[in-house]
């Protein structure tokens, strides 16, 4: 038993050293652009919005509202196109027993998820060194959110690689319902503030939940009317478990 | 030992339905260097990807109790954009085993000097042959499967090769496909042939090869 977990371990630890390598290149540095690219575009995001003048729907500062929903947007788009080719650009991979499907979407989720912790720590360390935000007042709300959308992006991630895997088609169709996120998760506004029938469809969006829950964790005084924490949790939940259940009982027929 | 308990493997491909085991039964005995013969497309590629437990049966278990290495023979399973030191240490890694000690021995085995610096994707096929092999030498297999010995490289290491394959069956075993009398009798001491979906196992090796001849 806990040889298979030893075994497990290191898989998922040479598999997730092995993607950063193959998605930067050889480079040593290479792996620096997996940082400061989602770094450049969310600032630039930022900074267009802040060219245009627009005012803080909440606060006093613009950087840090869309922070808060961009980057939890960001981490939950990276892992669900991500680990949607995972099976389909590792297969190659497979001519080692030990090293099942499914490690290789842990590995993606173990890479992405580091990831963002210091694209996290960054941006906001940045904003408050730049005086733009100040400490978080509810950190641990920030940390829930944080794996909530981790959680989710794995079960979208997974269902995303089989589905991938039957038909190319399916990046089409996943853009088609990935698109419009931007607009339904709060980015630029405060949900609780839209009116009631605007509120009773959003809230079926469980990243909105999770963006809320962030702000909760950031602003001292910000009380989200949609926000219901068990939502996405239970969301992500249940995608999880039906996408490790539908790659355990199809695995057969694919590999 | 590696052990197939009613195994049936089915291969569905454009709904061409194809059977290529059927309730198999069997078990390769520890200390066996075994041949696997049969003739074309009868599956024994496929056989030797269940051993390795990269293909599992569709139905059936197959158990195994010692360290049965990739088949051998084809390169697959590196990564062109890797370069060959980077994918050295992948391989080491995913059996547990000290990555410098294993690089160090494939420096020497597969005789790749500088290139072995290189990402894979600029090798020759040779290149690619001596690098895997070379490496599946230095990850130490209780069973060794190997799909057909090609010529791997120069006279030279052709010899070594085998040298160095001899010298691993004095620990290990092999299992192999080979259609070659000469490369059977050199390495093993029994064989199987691979007929309609069964097994048949043959103790004295001019059995098997004359039902070889006989049947396929």
């Amino acid at each position: 038993m806990i040889r298979l977990l030893w075994l497990q371990i290191r898989v998922i630890a040479a598999l997730t050293l092995r993607e950063t390598r193959m998605t930067f290149g050889t480079s040593h540095v290479g792996y620096l652009w997996a940082i400061i690219q989602p770094l450049v575009s969310i600032s630039f995001l930022v900074f267009l919005f802040y060219l245009i003048g627009r005012q803080s729907p909440y606060g006093t500062s613009l950087a840090l509202f869309f922070a808060t929903a961009i980057l939890t947007l960001e981490c939950y788009n990276k892992l669900s196109v991500s680990l949607m080719r995972a099976f389909t650009s590792n297969k190659s991979l497979l001519t080692y027993p030990m090293i099942k499907e499914t490690d290789t979407l842990f590995a993606r989720l173990l890479l992405i998820a580091c990831t963002f912790i210091v694209i996290n720590v960054l941006f906001y360390g940045g904003l408050i060194v730049l005086g733009l935000a100040s400490l978080p007042a509810h950190p641990e709300k920030i940390v829930m959110a944080f794996l909530g959308t981790c959680a989710l992006g794995f079960g979208i991630g997974t269902l995303n690689a089989i589905l991938y895997q039957r038909s190319q088609a399916w990046q089409h169709v996943e853009k088609i319902f990935a698109r419009p996120l931007f607009f339904l998760s709060g980015v630029f506004y405060i949900p609780s503030l839209l009116p009631p029938e605007a509120v009773a469809i959003l809230r079926w969006n469980p990243i909105l939940h999770l963006v809320e829950w962030t702000r909760e964790g950031y602003f001292a005084n910000y009380q989200s009317e949609v926000l219901s924490v068990g939502y996405p949790l239970a969301v992500a939940a249940v995608l999880m478990l039906a996408g490790l259940f539908w790659e355990r009982i199809s695995r057969k027929q694919r590999v | 030992m590696i052990h197939f308990e009613t195994v049936t493997k089915i291969y569905n491909a454009k709904n061409v339905r194809k059977l290529i085991l059927d309730g198999v039964t069997f078990t390769f005995e520890d200390k066996h260097n075994i041949a696997i013969m049969g003739h074309n497309g009868a599956g024994k590629s496929t056989l030797m990807r269940m051993l390795a437990g990269i293909e599992l049966p569709t139905s059936g278990r197959v158990r195994r109790d010692e360290k049965v290495s990739w088949p051998m023979g084809f390169s697959a399973g590196f990564n062109g954009t890797m370069t060959g030191v980077e994918n050295t240490r992948f391989v080491a890694r995913i059996y547990g085993e000290d990555t410098e000690t294993v690089l160090a021995q494939v420096q020497s085995f597969a005789e790749l000097g500088e290139s072995l610096a290189l990402p894979i994707s600029t090798y020759s096929s040779g290149m690619k042959a001596r690098l895997a092999f070379g490496l599946s030498l230095a990850i130490n297999f209780d069973c060794y499967l190997i799909d057909e010995i090609t010529a791997v490289g120069d006279h030279r290491f052709k010899k070594k090769s085998e040298a160095a394959l001899k010298d691993k069956i004095h620990d290990s075993r092999v299992i192999m496909i080979s259609h070659s009398e000469k490369t059977i009798r050199d390495y093993c001491d029994s064989g199987i042939l691979l007929y309609d979906a069964k097994l048949y196992f043959y103790d004295d090796l001019g059995a098997l090869i004359s039902d070889y001849r006989k049947f396929c």
